[in-house]
């Protein structure tokens, strides 16, 4: 029943709250596969590197936003843990993908209307060691009562849905193999330039092809590594960051939407997802567009997932998202440099913030020998929909 | 063989998963409008009307497309790797998708194959909605 038309968004004008905050601090702990470490210590670490990396205290936190699967530091533990007495804002949701960039919206909206002054938003997880995401059935990760309809069948790792909406996509529009592949062997190549990647080795589309078979058409190099890391990034006033230690990068715009879920979806199309929801709201917070953007770093837990935000985020037409990544348009010299730190393919996943912390160490001309040259607009973007259809994104300017 | 992944049946889908014990497909259908509606929803997402009867279905469909897994992630499934997962298109409504499993596991599949619902008693108490390729006209005019 649901259709694809974006909440008509032309009445509002959101533009007041365009450049009004800013990501002052990043930073991150070791993107590890076996961490042996709570995640709160992990994310007291992150959160100590962002604001250190900000020129801040962890006396001037007045805010904390976080996500979880039932798998990570809680804000309760968190607080204290930093020494914070009176936490002012909070957000603390559950969901995966769907909401880091999420998050971060809820975060610059508190600091935009005055309700807090620093936010710092984490995400902790022993993602390999603690809790990993398809080995429960999903029971843990992800509360639906529509499971009782895929788990008796089998159908428990994100991979696998993904999977299927990978061949629909194939079968509508001929994507192949290939093509995923190039995916996959670009951001390798952008891993290579990233100290902090885990895997740094350069890769071919014959390693991809090669590699082992997950969930037909997804093999071993289609998947995201599972990861024990911990992120976060700061925010604060624009006024406020001018005072401190980083270039100024400034949110442009977020938006977010729950959409349909893999069962909801119009005519049973997953060709199409949450993101074409979100990419007009983003856009018209923000006044630019897709051509607009220099860096994009899109959500790839599986190869396929960077090829549905190309289409829906308006990087080329529905259908076309094959042919624009196999072109080269996605490496790091290419048109729309794509995940440039290798992304949760070959950085590590930290369940979509350290996306954003690539997006704040490009524009601010930090990221060493993978820098865009000229980078001036990068999009971060969320889980694309499904399975639960929810997700968001973010727009950042250098200032 | 290992222990099932079982559903959880809710008071919601409670009657969907009585209607496979008696080797039946039915389907929330809206008594106000007639729209088809799954997995079970409270109301009717198109009028919002509360009032709805688990319909039995042609048991017909397509095949929109489907994965092979491999990698499995539960015991459950160990002994069955690899198998592949449908998402099936029902014939009474375009936007009435579910998943299943192939039998026999090892048929081929194509897009488009038309699928027919067959019915696989797993155990004393669970019956699960499996698919079967159908030689048929195809789906009907929508």
């Amino acid at each position: 029943m649901t259709t694809y038309s974006s909440a008509d968004v032309s009445n509002r004008d959101l533009r007041a709250l365009r450049d009004r905050v800013a990501v002052a601090g990043v930073g991150w702990t070791q993107f590890a596969r076996a961490s042996g470490r709570t995640t709160t210590s992990m994310a007291v670490e992150a959160i100590t590197a962002a604001l250190a990396d900000a020129g801040l205290e962890r006396s001037d936190v007045d805010g904390l936003a976080t996500h979880h699967v039932r798998d990570s530091a809680a804000l309760h533990e968190v607080t204290p843990a930093l020494g914070i007495d009176d936490l002012a804002w909070f957000d603390e949701e559950f969901g995966g993908g769907s909401r880091a960039a999420v998050i971060v919206g809820h975060a610059a909206t508190a600091v935009a209307a005055g309700l807090a002054d620093c936010v710092v938003v984490y995400r902790s997880l022993n993602g390999r060691t603690g809790t990993r995401m398809g080995a429960s059935g999903g029971e843990r990760t992800l509360l639906s009562s529509d499971l009782q309809f895929s788990q008796p069948y089998g159908l428990l790792a994100a991979a696998a849905s993904y999977a299927i909406g990978a061949r629909m996509h194939m079968i509508r529009y001929g994507t192949t193999v290939d093509q995923l592949g190039a995916v996959a062997v670009t951001q390798r190549a952008n891993a290579v330039e990233n100290e902090r990647a885990l895997m740094r080795t350069p890769i071919t589309l014959e390693d991809h092809r090669s590699s082992r078979m997950i969930a037909d058409p997804f093999r071993l190099l289609d998947c995201c590594l599972e990861t024990d890391v911990a992120c976060a990034i700061v925010l604060t006033t624009v006024e406020r960051a001018r005072d401190l230690r980083q270039p100024v990068v400034t949110l442009k715009g977020w938006a977010s939407a729950i959409g349909p879920g893999d069962l909801d979806h119009p005519g049973g199309d997953l060709t199409r997802s949450t993101s074409s929801l979100i990419a007009p709201r983003l856009y018209a917070m923000a006044g630019l567009g897709p051509e607009d953007v220099d860096v994009a770093e899109l959500y790839d837990a599986f190869s396929f997932a960077v090829l549905l935000h190309l289409e829906d985020y308006g990087f080329c037409a529905k259908g076309e998202a094959g042919p624009f990544v196999a072109s080269g348009a996605i490496a790091r010299t290419g048109s729309l440099p794509v995940n440039t730190h290798g992304g949760f393919l070959s950085e590590g996943y930290a369940h979509g913030l350290n996306h954003v912390c690539e997006a704040v160490s490009q524009l601010r001309g930090q990221a060493g020998t993978r820098q865009v040259e000229g980078a001036e607009i990068a999009l971060a973007t969320a889980m694309p929909g499904y399975p639960t259809g929810a997700s968001g994104a973010v727009l950042l300017g250098r200032s | 063989m290992s222990e099932p992944l079982r559903p959880t049946p809710d008071p919601e889908s409670a009657p969907f998963w009585a209607a496979t014990r008696r080797h039946m497909l039915t389907v929330q259908r809206c008594d106000d409008c007639g729209t088809w509606r799954f997995p079970p929803r409270p109301v009717c997402p198109r009028c919002g009307s509360a009032a709805a009867t688990w319909t039995p279905t042609t048991g017909l469909g397509t095949l929109l497309s489907w994965t092979v897994i491999h990698h499995v992630t539960h015991p459950a499934f160990a002994a069955q790797a690899p198998y592949p997962v449908l998402l099936v298109q029902l014939d009474e409504q375009d936007d009435v998708v579910m998943y299943g499993n192939l039998r026999p596991a090892d048929a081929q599949l194509r897009p488009g194959m038309r699928l027919r619902a067959s019915f696989e008693d797993v155990d004393d108490e669970l019956t699960l909605v499996q698919w079967t390729p159908a030689a048929d006209d195809g789906p009907p005019d929508r």
